[in-house]
């Protein structure tokens, strides 16, 4: 018995020892070919998600909207403070309205005014989130939109209130959205009123930092940051949230999107800002010495 | 005692690739979308090492290296490190096993344990190396420990739940030889 076992060892180890070490170096080869052409490997890493997730898509949607229930019920045990808290916060939030409903009016009047058509360019798809990253060291989540909904790499992404992330990765039938709380998400900014620019940089927190800012004297908790359209990625103007102080000190921007629950996100078509190349052939087909010649004449 | 026929045998390793399928999908949930400060466990490193000890013959090196390139693809890790790892990791147990089959589940704790802390040191290593962004620290070290802490855990579910224990002296393989 023990001879026979001795002698079944030595016919499967060496195979075993085979497989082992093939397997060892096609995964090593895998891991060298993914860090010198990543976005060949990512395709593919699209594709097999886009293959597999789909069909997992009739399971989740239940098994997530029970334990999202099931902690509801968790937070309904808060219900009276949260009762008051609503109360009051209505309350501001009529004043608000209010105030709302006056500015409304006006930039209504002044857009007629100044026969105003905003960008009809920007119409957006809109998905709905399959899937987050599945782990906590990545920050993105997975569309059920993809290429047959016309959409591209690098569109901007918000929900009803501020922008959530750009499109990285698109499949036939699904897209990753990398959101800007990603260690790897640079977006570059606009603080409003004071005109700051600056670039809001992911670090796997709730709240990423601002970096890259001119003087950050200008800037005051409670500013806009909005998104500045440098580089091209972004459509400018969309708002990102309002600038905080963290506890030691760094401006940290309080995102306006409600991260809390993603599941509808709306993909913005963007197909890029023209930039400008030559400065005065813009303003008229025979340069700015006419213009100079008409002052002239008309003085 | 009980037969372990070839059929047997495949169907563990499908109930297998089945779980590590369940843990992914729960992984997958687009439950937390909000940056957290602590990660749970990596449970299918846990219930890997959990198997290869118990029956390394329903573990196959390239069902894992398979499974675990699967989750590296989609669980946005770098594709194939992870997996190289893990095979080189659950090889090493399975070297082991026959020794551990007799230790207690304190001496196995300890086996795997440091399995564990070598995996994650070599894994930042390697990360480092490849000059690749190395996840923050707390949320790896939370990690690390939240993965010794469960692996009890998921040696009581697959000793009690799935029924897969260690070999016995009167547990056969399919050709009759003792295991």
């Amino acid at each position: 018995m023990a001879k026979d076992r001795s002698n079944g060892m030595d016919y499967t180890a060496p195979l075993r020892r085979l497989i082992v070490t093939v397997l060892v170096l096609v995964l090593a080869a895998t891991f060298l070919i993914w860090r010198i052409d990543s976005p060949r490997v990512e395709r593919f890493r699209a594709q097999v998600t886009d293959q597999i997730v789909p069909n997992f898509d009739w399971a989740m949607a239940p098994v997530t909207g029970t334990i999202n229930l099931l902690q509801d019920l968790q937070s309904y045990r808060q219900l009276a403070e949260q009762n008051q808290e609503l109360r009051r916060e209505l309350r501001k939030m009529q004043a608000w309205k209010e105030a709302a409903l006056q500015l409304e009016q006006e930039n209504a009047r002044l857009l007629d005014l100044n026969n105003v058509r905003l960008d009809p360019r920007l119409t957006y798809i809109t998905g709905v989130v399959l899937a987050d990253s599945g782990s906590p060291f990545r920050q993105s989540v997975l569309l059920n939109v993809g290429t047959r909904d016309g959409l591209v790499e690098g569109w901007a992404t918000m929900d009803g209130l501020g922008l959530v992330g750009r499109v990285s990765g698109v499949a036939q039938n699904t897209a990753r959205v990398l959101l800007v709380t990603d260690a790897s998400s640079r977006v570059p900014a606009f603080i409003q009123p004071s005109g700051q620019k600056a670039m809001v940089a992911g670090d796997n927190s709730a709240a990423p930092p601002i970096d890259f800012l001119e003087s950050p004297d200008l800037v005051r908790p409670g500013d806009r940051v909005v998104t500045s359209g440098d580089g091209g990625v972004f459509p400018a103007g969309l708002l990102i949230g309002q600038v905080a102080a963290s506890p030691d000190g760094r401006l940290r921007v309080r995102l306006a999107a409600d991260y809390e629950r993603l599941e509808f996100l709306r993909v913005l078509r963007h197909y890029g800002t023209p930039p400008v190349s030559d400065t005065t052939g813009v303003l008229t087909p025979d340069g700015p010495r006419l213009l100079v010649q008409e002052d002239a004449t008309s003085d | 005692m009980t037969d372990i026929g070839p059929s047997r045998i495949w169907a563990r390793r499908v109930s297998f690739a089945a779980l590590v399928l369940l843990v992914i999908f729960f992984n997958l949930l687009p439950l937390q979308t909000l940056p957290r400060s602590w990660a749970g466990p990596d449970l299918l490193m846990a219930f890997a090492f959990a198997w290869v000890v118990r029956r390394p013959e329903f573990v196959p090196p390239l069902l894992l290296g398979g499974l675990f390139l699967l989750a590296d693809l989609l669980l946005q890790r770098p594709p194939g490190l992870w997996a190289l790892l893990m095979v080189l990791a659950c090889e090493r147990l399975r070297g082991q096993s026959r020794s551990l089959r007799d230790a207690t589940l304190t001496t196995e704790f300890l086996a795997v344990g440091s399995m564990i802390i070598v995996v994650s040191i070599g894994y930042r290593f390697l990360l480092a190396l490849f000059m690749l962004d190395l996840p923050p620290l707390g949320l790896a070290l939370s990690q690390l420990g939240m993965t010794l802490v469960f692996y009890p855990l998921t040696v009581f579910l697959t000793h009690a739940l799935l029924g897969v224990r260690k070999a016995t002296p009167g547990d056969y393989d399919s050709k009759g030889q003792a295991l």
